[in-house]
């Protein structure tokens, strides 16, 4: 399998040697903190919820709906047990937790400190005022599911 | 051909909750979940969403990891799966709208994706070596490798060493790097008898 042979002389060496260090100045420090700092949450036992839906990309729907609602956009977060909803509108976003059910939700603006909320009944939720920088979520539910968002720009 | 010795030992201590260990795990395969990224031509942003997914998975995952000598297998799956994910959430078309399906970047095959791993590993393997040669020699390899390369006569300005002696020490510093248990790893039987194949760092306990 290996590409690497034997008959590997000083130039090849060198060359592949100028190769791998060059493979490695690519990759921007900042990508690199980021994934050191994910083992934060290693003993945090959250299920990760994925973006799964971004209303941006149906662009020609919205082109085709009226302004006042074009302006609405919509996220869709999954993990394997939980779905988290969230939609921008004019002054808020608006959440829902599905299947429905009350849950405490974290908001972890990136370098920033945490707040915390609670949804009602239904696992509905209302942040303000709309997070200007990236941000993530973390769903702790009454049942004890947890589950925690990628880093989220609106 | 990937049981490197060090990673099986990193992941060990990672699932004992080392931080340092993750941190050289994340170094270490860091160029190849960029290089897969790159691959998608995903968008900076959409890298760094990747990039987040496929660390929290790992994290998550790490403990499960039946073989950890598959892991660069599983970082590239993962990560490919995730670079899919991003294109089709649709996210950052934000102005041109989503384009037409035969205008989509082309899905790389498992074959280039393969590639990446063996290139990464051979890479991760030279650094590693790299990194474990005397500083002279790194001094005089990191002069030779950068381009344009230097005449001998800088060479030996810069580091003090006589015109003379720069091609034999050369030949040695790179002989030294072949014959790294890191490489030997990478390589693989084909590397030669008189080559001893041991832990690297001498930290794994038991």
């Amino acid at each position: 399998m290996s590409k690497v042979t034997k008959g590997w002389d000083d130039e090849e060496v060198l060359a592949a040697l100028r190769q791998a260090l060059r493979a490695e100045r690519a990759v921007p420090p900042e990508f690199i903190e980021a994934g050191k700092s994910a083992f934060a949450w290693h003993n945090i036992d959250a299920e990760l919820a994925q973006l799964t839906y971004d209303s941006t990309a149906d662009s020609e729907l919205e082109l085709s709906m009226r302004a006042e609602a074009a302006s609405i956009r919509a996220l869709t977060f999954t993990s394997a047990h939980l779905t988290i909803e969230l939609e921008v509108a004019q002054d808020s976003l608006l959440g829902q937790i599905i299947p429905a059910q009350p849950a405490t939700i974290r908001i972890q603006p990136r370098g920033g400190a945490d707040t915390a909320l609670t949804t009602d009944e239904i696992g509905c939720f209302s942040i303000q005022p709309i997070p200007s920088s990236q941000f993530r979520m973390h769903c702790h539910t009454a049942a004890g599911v947890d589950a925690l968002t990628g880093w989220i720009t609106l | 051909m990937r049981d490197d010795p060090s990673v099986i030992a990193l992941v060990a201590r990672v699932g004992d909750g080392d931080q340092e260990a993750w941190n050289e795990l994340v170094e270490r395969y860091a160029p190849l979940v960029w290089s897969i990224c790159v691959r998608y031509q995903l968008s900076r942003q959409d890298i760094d969403d990747v990039g987040q997914s496929v660390w929290l998975l790992l994290v998550e995952q790490i403990g499960k990891l039946r073989e950890p000598a598959a892991l660069p297998g599983w970082l590239a799956t993962t990560t490919r799966r995730e670079c899919l994910r991003v294109l089709r959430a649709g996210r950052r078309y934000d102005h041109e709208g989503l384009p037409p399906d035969d205008q989509m970047p082309p899905d790389p095959s498992a074959a280039m994706i393969e590639q990446e791993i063996i290139v990464a590993e051979r890479d991760a393997a030279l650094r590693a070596a790299f990194a474990e040669l005397p500083q002279p020699c790194r001094d005089l390899l990191s002069m030779l490798m950068s381009d344009p390369s230097p005449a001998y006569a800088e060479i030996s300005a810069r580091l003090g060493m006589a015109v003379g002696s720069i091609g034999p020490t050369r030949a040695r510093c790179l002989e030294r790097l072949r014959r790294s248990p890191h490489l030997a790893a990478v390589i693989g039987d084909q590397a030669g008898d008189d080559i001893e194949v041991k832990e690297p760092r001498g930290e794994q306990g038991d």
